[in-house]
């Protein structure tokens, strides 16, 4: 059972890394509180079910497909988000706010309220006697990982991370250091929106797609990036992990049910314990 | 804002509220007309009291917590102990403002996007007790079957709050001029100046001795106390409260986007929001789009935060 336990816990943990990596890159670059992040994951996964129900698309071939509709979309997004005026991080959060009710009401319109799932691609596998891994899980932990090591090898050994990490620290003294801002920006955009194209797939995959379950998946990368702080790798997996772990006790000691309070309750005592928010950060480019 | 205008307004608000008035006498399609508007008042009144704390410089998302849980005490009360609605909406009101308490001193740190984070959050602690405590709550199925509101006799008229919706028209428009006094208050009076400073710059307001916590909570229990008792309301008038209907996104969104709407820093401004976009979108675009037709309220909040010129301080 513990093995049981840890395999979900990974499997979860990696996708959350996932979920939150997407939202603490846009977040940290460009200061835009998406609060749709969870809206547009769940989109690219209707995206994906769409795709495997009405042209049986194998699965492997949606993951690209939605990762390049998402780019597009949330490129698209950044030019209305460019508009808000100060308070940027409010405005942009009750923006995204709208931004999700919109998403919500059209995934309702086009795909109603069943609950909806990407057919899996196989039987599980049992790794030792009781312990089973399924297919889906181990999709989720190989992207995941992939996706996590691309994003942090591209932030840390490119001299695009570099730029990248230099803004998410000081806006306004790496403009004066001659990095195109708004260009950081666009790329930001993109990578989250790759990232938030990826995730939609899995999550259609792994659990069921309702449009009303974007808001979960939103406070989740919340939590996260408030826990690890924007851009910090190393501190979104553990984070995520984390999380992952105590949901998965949760749901193992209390029932699925009580699973969403966690991440509810975790994310109020972090505002308490931190109320600046995400935005006050003093670290030194080592930690990045 | 110069005299010819302002008399043209109250000219206007003149007109607007003798049209309501005299509505239920024999307009178009009366009675449906009547039930919509009476929810738009009902929400109309949650939208002031959202406004309240607004008014003091937090954007709250999570009313639909205060609206919740007096819906669900309201109810609840109702079906274990069979009280009468004036105890009912007493306690929806009561435990709504007991909530509110907890939030503001809890979050008197967070100011912007925290606070608005955190009382989003805050919505998700009543939401999922109410959905998991079977034995209490009946869990994700709601409660069912909440007495409709009393028949009682104003001044030898009859007043039967329970069938008639004209009474229902009348009785929640009383609430909402009661609530637009309120509002009124909060703006114009030695309080609402209070309110002000704390928004404009708190320290500046410290210093002249506005008590800012103090100011802050107050507003706060109060608009929790009176969304709990609009929550009451609804349990009452609907006959039934389930979680995901009272804790929904769209109660949470509603008093923003009819406040950003009707602007907030005019007495009638979220009462013309509530009134006309409510109206419009359950008179005309839920029978021509029944799925996903509440996507307009998403629509109105991106429209006014990218074409209002100060955004969201407008």
């Amino acid at each position: 059972m513990w093995l049981q336990l840890l395999i979900n816990t990974i499997s979860l943990g990696s996708f959350y890394t996932l979920v939150a990596l997407g939202f603490s890159i846009i977040f940290g670059v460009t200061h835009t509180f998406n609060l749709a992040h969870g809206e547009l994951i769940v989109l690219s996964g209707y995206l994906a079910y769409g795709l495997t129900r009405f042209w049986e698309t194998p699965f492997a071939f949606t993951l690209p497909l939605c990762m390049l509709a998402m780019t597009c979309l949330a490129l698209g997004l950044l030019a209305l988000f460019r508009r808000l005026r100060e308070p940027y991080e409010l405005s942009s959060l009750v923006f995204a706010f709208g931004l999700a009710l919109v998403i919500q009401n059209l995934m309702l319109f086009f795909f109603t309220a069943d609950y909806r799932r990407i057919p899996t691609s196989g039987p599980p596998i049992r790794l030792v006697a009781h312990t089973l891994i399924t297919r889906n899980q181990l999709w989720l932990i190989g992207l995941s990982i992939t996706a996590t090591v691309c994003v942090s090898l591209m932030l840390r050994k490119t001299f695009l991370g570099k730029a990248l990490r230099a803004v998410i620290q000081e806006r306004e003294t790496a403009r004066l250091a001659g990095i195109r801002v708004e260009h950081m920006n666009r790329i930001a955009f993109a990578v989250g929106g790759a990232l938030i194209g990826l995730a939609g797939p899995l999550l259609g995959q792994s659990a069921y797609l309702h449009p009303s379950g974007g808001m979960e998946a939103t406070l989740i990368a919340v939590v996260i990036t408030l826990f690890a702080g924007a851009g910090r790798i190393r501190g979104l997996l553990m984070g995520a992990w984390l999380l992952a772990l105590l949901e998965s006790g949760t749901t193992l000691w209390l029932g699925s049910n009580w699973r969403e309070l966690v991440s509810a309750g975790i994310l109020i005592a972090l505002l308490i314990w931190k109320p600046e928010g995400l935005l006050a950060r003093k670290k030194s480019a080592a930690e990045l | 804002m110069s005299p010819p205008s302002s008399s043209r307004s109250i000219a206007l608000l003149v007109v607007v509220g003798l049209t309501l008035v005299l509505w239920p006498a024999g307009g178009w399609h009366t009675q449906l007309v009547c039930r919509v508007l009476g929810f738009a008042f009902l929400y109309a009144t949650v939208t002031v009291a959202w406004n309240l704390v607004a008014l003091s410089g937090l954007i709250s998302l999570g009313h639909a917590a205060y609206f919740g849980l007096g819906a669900y005490a309201a109810a609840l009360l109702d079906r274990h102990v069979g009280a009468q609605a004036p105890v009912t909406l007493a306690a929806a009101g009561l435990c709504a403002a007991a909530y509110g308490l907890v939030v503001a001193v809890a979050f008197q740190r967070l100011r912007a996007a925290s606070y608005a984070l955190a009382t989003l959050a805050s919505v998700e602690i009543p939401k999922v007790i109410a959905d998991n405590w079977n034995s209490f709550t009946l869990g994700s199925l709601g409660l069912v079957g909440t007495r409709p509101l009393p028949a009682f006799s104003v001044a030898g008229m009859e007043l039967d709050l329970a069938h008639n919706i004209t009474a229902q028209y009348y009785g929640l428009m009383a609430l909402l001029a009661l609530a637009c006094i309120l509002h009124a208050l909060a703006i114009h009076s030695r309080w609402g100046w209070a309110l002000r400073a704390v928004r404009e710059d708190e320290r500046a307001a410290a210093v002249l001795g506005v008590n800012v916590f103090a100011t802050r909570l107050g507003a706060t229990v109060l608009s929790a106390a009176l969304t709990g008792l609009c929550g009451g309301l609804y349990a009452h008038l609907m006959g039934m409260t389930e979680p995901a209907l009272v804790f929904n996104l769209h109660i949470s969104a509603m008093p923003l986007v009819f406040a950003m709407l009707g602007g907030r820093f005019r007495w009638y401004g979220p009462v013309l929001g509530a009134l006309v976009l409510y109206g419009a979108d359950q008179l005309f675009l839920h029978p021509w789009l029944p799925a996903g037709h509440a996507a307009i309220y998403g629509l109105v909040i991106m429209v006014m935060l990218l074409f209002l010129p100060k955004g969201l301080g407008s």
